[in-house]
């Protein structure tokens, strides 16, 4: 049993204005002699922790154990230094300190409990200033007064709420010096309230992270992994200490817009829906079917919908328009919603529900296969003998997208560095063909009819499709606006339903042709070419054509692995930090339970969504217990 | 000067600081003395001119009074004693009520401070009986107590305690729950508690509850002794009236005042050497 545990504890203010849940199903282990920090935003809860401890406020729900005895009351075993120092103006330094000790260690003989204030004086330096009263000295000598008083009692935990909060920013850096000094001489169990994160760190052992309240719970954990005895000049260039700082002030920042979003839905209309009339935007290409077939066969209107389809120029328009609010929602690629929630001041973006699986195919120009290319190992030699000098391009469109991730995955495979030894660019997909027949581009990775567009004009060839990359790979979302969803959850459920319906109608075989048809028309794709991967027959160019029924996937069950391999190849290629709590934005982007609900209602009732391993035809393997292992050996590698 | 003024930068022309200071110290003394003087000099103008009735001007009061003024200790019997006598007649049964009062006064205040549903129960209670004028209590001391001198002192005890009462108690309320928290993370005892915490938390409070009492306990003693005789400043008054020595009763009211001022400052200065806060 841990020296300090807290288990399952939960607190309910209840208020003039009504029932405020603060805190739920808190739980923590805290060793004996361990430094723990709580971190989290304003109102998370972190105070409301330590007084539950200190006993000043009991848990409503649940217990806290110390040593194994609960918490009923407060008690000088668990001694507090208040934000505020809460020094007695009438009573001087040392008498504030003799107050405590007086109080605390009744069974000591007067000599022995003058010695004991007098050490703790001297332990925090204050001997001239003894005699003064608090109103007389400085904000930072009265803080270090409150740590000599609570230290003077010998409590088994010393708990610190923000202890150096109201400080400037010098005189916090003397104190929490000292603070570490003092701590890593005697070595007691303290809990410390704090929204510093480099005091967290400079100072625990371990660092709780809370989530947002109401019913706030712990995150998170975070064991800091600085050598001790620590000093700030040290601390501050060990290379740990910046990771985990941005570790710790990504989670802030996730957590910050997390409360900046909670809205309240808005009163539905007489259809039962909050909003009817939507516009939801689409990139011309096959796999934007679900959205065409779901307008086309009536979908939408069955579900009480009146949607407008804008086919958008690019997947920037399509980010743009969605995060403006001219787009109510849209197809997106799916990464897309992943890395908004790491931008700076980001909107935060939901993934409804996957559209599509596969449909992808990279296309090299017509000049490799001339040269002889046929295979990624050609290419790769063809880049080495290559002698004049010029960089090759590539085209993706754009960089959240599966095109880019899977591409550079071939690459990486193949022993080309995507970053040194070729170019990528983005260019969205409609755009790809005329750039790779007027040359600026030597290649591209797109979905279809883009690849066939460009061999059935004899200007590239297909070395190879996402099938032989990653079978069944998450390609196109339906992208939301966090905030919408929130706002309009009768509308979204309607919507996924709707786009479940059609997606299973594409999904159907037997109506492929019908498929290929609606979506070639010149409201949407605008070409001839559509029936291409949607029939399953595929033409790679120059002559080699295969039978490819799964190379457009629109219904599937989700292994939330799959999203994992996003992000972990996100974070291989530094387009956002791979975060620690991985799970948690994972789960807050990509959504599972309205289409669950759908399938449900619709009589397709899914097993739910769980992380199982994820193995590719490469042979590599993402373990979800383990990313940080796939991401080192995944770079190795490259 | 106004030229001396548009050239700053001239040495001499700075005024000298140290002038400046006792100038702007001395207009606290020179403009209230001007003040003072403007009123007497409008009284003395009004009441040559006739027109203050029987009241005398300034000039005829000190001429009436000067015996009085000059030996305010003179003991001619039981009826006829210099003003000093009077007063301290005065200030001795307002001591005596007034001690009585801050006694009661704290004491109830921390009570109903601290207990609740006392201070529920008792509040209405006080709420009305502190609106009750000061002679309002007279007639029932007296009946009570059959005698002038304690009836003097319950009016001003009585008269007094309210604000006491009313001040110490949110004084005790107001406790920052910082120290409540200190004292309950220590398991301060209850002796400790009340003289380390929660007396001198609530001591500003209790002090500003005094100072009202006082002025209002100087306030009833003058009503007090008008009724019930005797020697005092406040019968000393009434005797005048009834006498008709006008100039002995406009010294007697200027005395009155003086010393009622010079309670509540004594007070004042009282709780700001006794009263530590942040």
């Amino acid at each position: 049993m841990a020296f300090l545990e807290i288990q399952n504890a939960g607190k309910i203010f209840t208020t003039g204005t009504g029932v405020y849940e603060a805190l739920r199903g808190v739980n923590l282990q805290i060793a004996e002699g361990e430094f723990v920090s709580l971190i989290g935003h304003s109102g998370c809860g972190k105070s409301t922790v330590l007084n539950m401890v200190a006993g000043l406020g009991l848990a409503t729900s649940g217990r806290i154990l110390l040593e194994g005895k609960p918490i009923t009351g407060p008690g000088p075993d668990r001694m507090v230094a208040f934000q505020n120092h809460s020094l007695l103006p009438w009573l001087t330094v040392r008498q504030n300190i003799a107050l405590a000790v007086n109080a605390v260690h009744d069974q000591l003989s007067e000599s022995e409990r003058t010695a004991l204030v007098e050490e703790h004086i001297a332990l925090v330096q204050l001997q001239a200033a003894a005699d003064k009263k608090p109103q007389q000295i400085s904000g930072g000598m009265r803080q270090r007064v409150g740590l000599a008083r609570a230290l003077a009692t010998r409590p088994k935990v010393l708990l610190l709420d923000e202890p150096f909060g109201a400080l400037d920013a010098l005189t916090r850096g003397r104190l929490q010096e000292q603070l570490l000094k003092i701590w890593e001489a005697h070595r007691i169990t303290v809990v410390m309230v704090t929204h510093d994160v480099e005091e967290a760190l400079l100072l625990s052992d371990r660092i709780v992270m809370m989530s947002n309240g109401p019913a706030a719970k712990v995150a998170d954990t975070m064991t800091v992994e600085l050598p001790r005895p620590r000093e700030r000049l040290v601390v501050i260039n060990n290379p740990n200490y910046y990771r985990q700082r941005n570790e710790l002030l990504y989670y802030l920042s996730q957590a910050k817009k997390q409360t900046a979003t909670k809205t309240v839905p808005v009163v539905k209309a007489g259809s039962g829906l909050e909003k009817a009339a939507l516009t939801l935007g689409f990139v011309p290409l096959s796999d934007c079917a679900p959205l065409v077939i779901a307008q086309e066969k009536g979908f939408f209107i069955k579900h009480g919908l009146t949607v407008t389809l804008s086919r958008e120029p690019s997947w920037k328009a399509i980010l743009a328009g969605v995060l403006e609010d001219r787009l109510d929602g849209a197809q997106m690629v799916a990464g897309m919603p992943l890395a908004e929630a790491f931008k700076r001041e980001s909107v935060p973006l939901i993934s409804a529900m996957t559209l599509s699986r596969n449909g992808n195919a990279i296309t090299l120009s017509r000049r490799f296969w001339e040269e002889g290319v046929r295979t990624r190992a050609d290419f790769k030699r063809y880049l080495t003998e290559d002698r004049s000098g010029k960089r090759h391009t590539l085209g993706i469109v754009h960089p959240t997208s599966m095109h880019n991730l899977l591409l550079r995955h071939w690459l990486a495979g193949g022993g080309i560095d995507p970053d040194r030894d070729v170019n990528l660019v983005v260019i969205p997909p409609p755009q790809m063909v005329a750039n790779l027949q007027a040359g600026n581009i030597d290649g591209y990775c797109v979905g279809e009819p883009w690849n066939t567009r460009a061999v059935q004009e004899g200007i590239g060839f297909v070395p190879v499709t996402d099938l032989d990359l990653w079978p069944g790979h998450p390609e196109k979302v339906l992208g939301l606006k966090e905030s919408w969803a929130a706002r309009y959850p009768q509308t979204q459920l309607a919507l996924v339903k709707a786009l479940v319906e059609a997606c299973l109608f594409c999904e159907d075989r037997a109506n492929r042709a019908e498929v290929s048809r609606l979506i070639g028309a010149k409201a949407y794709v605008n070409s001839e070419y559509t029936a291409q991967g949607l029939s399953g027959s595929y033409d790679y160019g120059f002559g080699r054509t295969a039978q490819l029924p799964d190379f457009n996937v629109f219904f599937a069950p989700t292994n939330r692995t799959e999203q994992l391999w996003v992000l972990t190849q996100m974070a291989r290629w530094e387009l956002l930090p791979f975060p620690p709590h991985w799970r948690e934005v994972l789960d807050r982007v990509y959504r599972e339970d309205v289409f669950q609900q759908a399938c449900t209602e619709l009589g397709h009732k899914l097993p739910a969504a769980s992380y199982q391993p994820l193995v590719l035809p490469d042979g590599s393997r993402l373990d979800p217990a383990d990313p940080l292992t796939f991401m080192q050996t995944a770079s190795a590698v490259a | 000067m106004t030229n001396e003024v548009v050239r700053p930068l001239s040495v001499e022309s700075q005024p000298n600081p140290a002038l400046q200071e006792w100038w702007e110290r001395a207009t606290y003394v020179l403009l209230p003395l001007l003040a003072l003087g403007v009123f007497l000099g409008a009284w003395q103008l009004l009441s040559a001119a006739g027109k203050t009735g029987q009241i005398p001007g300034p000039v005829q009061v000190i001429t009436d009074t000067l015996p009085l003024i000059v030996d305010p200790f003179f003991d001619r019997g039981a009826n006829d004693k210099g003003l000093g006598w009077q007063l301290l007649s005065s200030l001795q049964r307002v001591a005596l009520g007034y001690t009585l009062a801050a006694v009661v006064g704290v004491s109830v205040g921390i009570l109903i401070g601290t207990v609740k549903p006392l201070r529920i129960a008792v509040d209405p209670i006080v709420q009305v009986l502190r609106t009750v004028p000061p002679l309002a209590w007279l007639p029932i001391a007296l009946a009570a107590l059959n005698q002038a001198e304690p009836g003097a002192i319950f009016v001003i005890f009585i008269t007094a305690v309210w604000p006491i009462i009313l001040n110490t108690a949110v004084g005790v309320m107001q406790t920052p729950q910082d120290y409540r928290n200190v004292a309950s993370v220590l398991k301060l005892s209850r002796a400790t508690y009340f003289f380390s915490i929660l007396l001198p938390s609530a001591a500003s409070y209790i002090f500003t509850g005094l100072r009202i009492a006082v002025g209002l306990a100087w306030l009833a003693i003058v009503a007090a002794e008008m009724l019930t005789g005797g020697v005092g400043i406040g019968f000393f008054i009434w005797d005048s009236y009834n006498s008709s020595r006008m100039s002995d009763i406009i010294l007697a009211v200027v005395y009155v005042g003086l010393v009622g001022f010079a309670l509540d400052r004594l007070v004042y200065y009282l709780g700001k050497v006794l009263v530590v806060s942040e």
